[in-house]
């Protein structure tokens, strides 16, 4: 158990297997590799992914599975190395969402891919898959 | 910016362990073949650039209210 101070959401306790370490932080974010998944609903869908060392940097993601039937990624060999991936079932793939006025999207080109069973994860990039950094959620 | 002819075949190697070899050359297309350890991250640069911005753009500015988000058909 962790105590996680978020400017959006306060202090939150998180449970040991909810904190990830990214090894790489995210593209363009590389300082920041401790975050913690804070669920957001009751369903599994919506999670938030707040940086353990900066309060101020908090994500919305969503479990892409929910929205977008046909999102297979296929993860290049090298990230399954690096992430020590031995199991598709040890994958959990999430998709940063950004809100934008009324237009919410998720960066389906850049999913972040967490080894379960270790903990880790890493921005992965799905090059020539067909996906966008800005895919539409369902409509409003 | 360091700037280097190279053949087709030939390479360049970047701090001992990154290896650039230039594969082919058809008209305005070139291709490269990048030999690294697994912790190197390669990324074409337009993609690495709309990632950057778009993980910029993801970062929250004040409250999220979930309930008023999609939900899932």
């Amino acid at each position: 158990m962790m105590l996680v101070d978020s400017d959006a959401l306060g202090t939150i306790e998180v449970p040991d297997d909810r904190l990830l370490v990214l090894p790489d932080g995210l593209l363009g974010l590389e300082d920041a590799r401790q975050f913690a998944l804070i669920p957001a609903d009751d369903m599994g869908v919506y999670s938030f992914l707040q940086s353990v060392d900066r309060p101020e940097l908090t994500f919305l993601t969503i479990v892409p599975a929910f929205f977008f039937e046909a999102y297979e990624p296929e993860i290049a060999d090298e990230d399954v190395a690096a992430l020590d991936l031995r199991s598709p079932d040890d994958a959990q793939v999430l998709c940063l969402v950004t809100i934008d006025d009324q237009l919410v999207t998720a960066n389906l080109l850049g999913p972040v891919v967490v080894n379960t069973r270790t903990g880790t994860g890493r921005q992965v990039v799905l090059h020539d898959q067909g996906w966008s950094t800005k895919e539409q959620l369902g409509m409003n | 910016m360091l700037v280097l002819s190279r053949k087709v075949g030939e390479s360049i190697v970047i701090a001992g362990g990154i290896t650039v070899t230039v594969l082919e050359v058809r008209g305005e297309q070139v291709r490269v073949g990048v030999e690294a350890p697994r912790s190197v991250t390669v990324h074409r640069k337009e993609v690495h650039d709309e990632l950057v911005a778009a993980n910029q753009a993801a970062a929250q500015r004040g409250r999220v209210n979930v309930a008023e988000l999609p939900r899932p058909r």
